[in-house]
């Protein structure tokens, strides 16, 4: 993802993506913001591969996630295992629609696999933010979209020096 | 008169999207499957009109669970529903005898559109 693609078409393919998506399966409207979610974070992180080596992190306000739970699954109170199941739900069709969409941009199909649910922020091992998409919405809740990348590996760092 | 639906899929999110995008037309949910081995169990039961299927689920995927349903009930009418459509996956629906495809998260009118396609 992060050498077929130019960062500038992959950050308008998640974009338009999360948009969509977001306001199809839970009636909120996030658009891209400066400002970045609270202290109470819950974080969803899946990985592609097969094509794309590359992962994906939705760092959210739980407000903003139960929200988004509560209008989706048409409850008045969510626990946190509806959290659980809303958040990899969503992310897992917001991947679907980015990799159709990466798809047809450059013809390698991408799969990913099972979302991984963390209450509060989670970085994955290994890899490296390339970039970040910040959004929030009418109440000011926030939510960032992360797209890591792998480390350069140290064997190529030390060659460079030498 | 009404059309009875099998719906095949692990996601809560999904069933209650069908659910709202299904409300106030010619369709009822008959029976909700949450993987596709229980799918073909169930399908000679509920003799659906037509079954919704999604493609990737915990254990058999849709596309297998739906080649199954087709070989034993070969007059099944089966929608795939995935948010993940790439052309191979097109072709081996196709293949398989799958009346239609449908993306992920639902647009109704596109949604209905299959599904009279599919009931022809």
């Amino acid at each position: 993802m992060n050498t077929v693609m130019t960062r500038e078409d992959l950050e308008q393919i998640l974009d338009q993506a999360l948009q969509d998506v977001t306001e199809r399966t839970a009636g909120v409207c996030l658009r891209q913001d400066d400002q970045p979610p609270g202290e109470d974070l819950c974080t969803v992180h899946i990985t592609f591969d097969k094509g794309f080596n590359t992962s994906l992190t939705l760092c959210a306000d739980k407000s903003l996630l139960a929200r988004m739970a509560r209008n989706s699954f048409h409850e008045e109170s969510v626990s946190l295992e509806d959290l659980e199941e809303f958040s990899k739900e969503y992310l897992n069709v917001l991947c679907g629609k980015v990799t159709g969409a990466m798809y047809r941009a450059t013809q390698i199909p991408a799969h990913f696999g099972q979302p991984t649910f963390y209450p509060g922020r989670y970085e994955p091992e290994g890899q490296e933010v390339q970039f970040i998409l910040t959004y929030s919405d009418e109440h000011s809740e926030g939510a960032q979209l992360i797209h890591h990348v792998p480390c350069p590996q140290e064997d190529s760092v030390v060659s460079d020096e030498t | 008169m009404s059309k009875r639906l099998m719906v095949v899929d692990d996601s809560r999110l999904v069933r209650v999207q069908l659910e709202d995008t299904l409300a106030g037309t010619d369709y009822v949910v008959a029976a909700y499957c949450r993987s596709g081995e229980d799918a073909i169990e169930q399908y000679a039961a509920v003799q659906p009109d037509l079954v919704t299927m999604d493609i990737i689920m915990q254990g058999m995927d849709g596309l297998d669970a739906a080649e199954i349903i087709l070989k034993n009930h070969p007059d099944a009418r089966i929608v795939m529903v995935s948010s993940l459509a790439y052309d191979d996956t097109f072709e081996r629906a196709k293949a398989i005898g799958a009346k239609g495809f449908v993306d992920k998260p639902f647009h109704q009118e596109q949604l209905l559109h299959v599904f009279e396609q599919a009931l022809k």
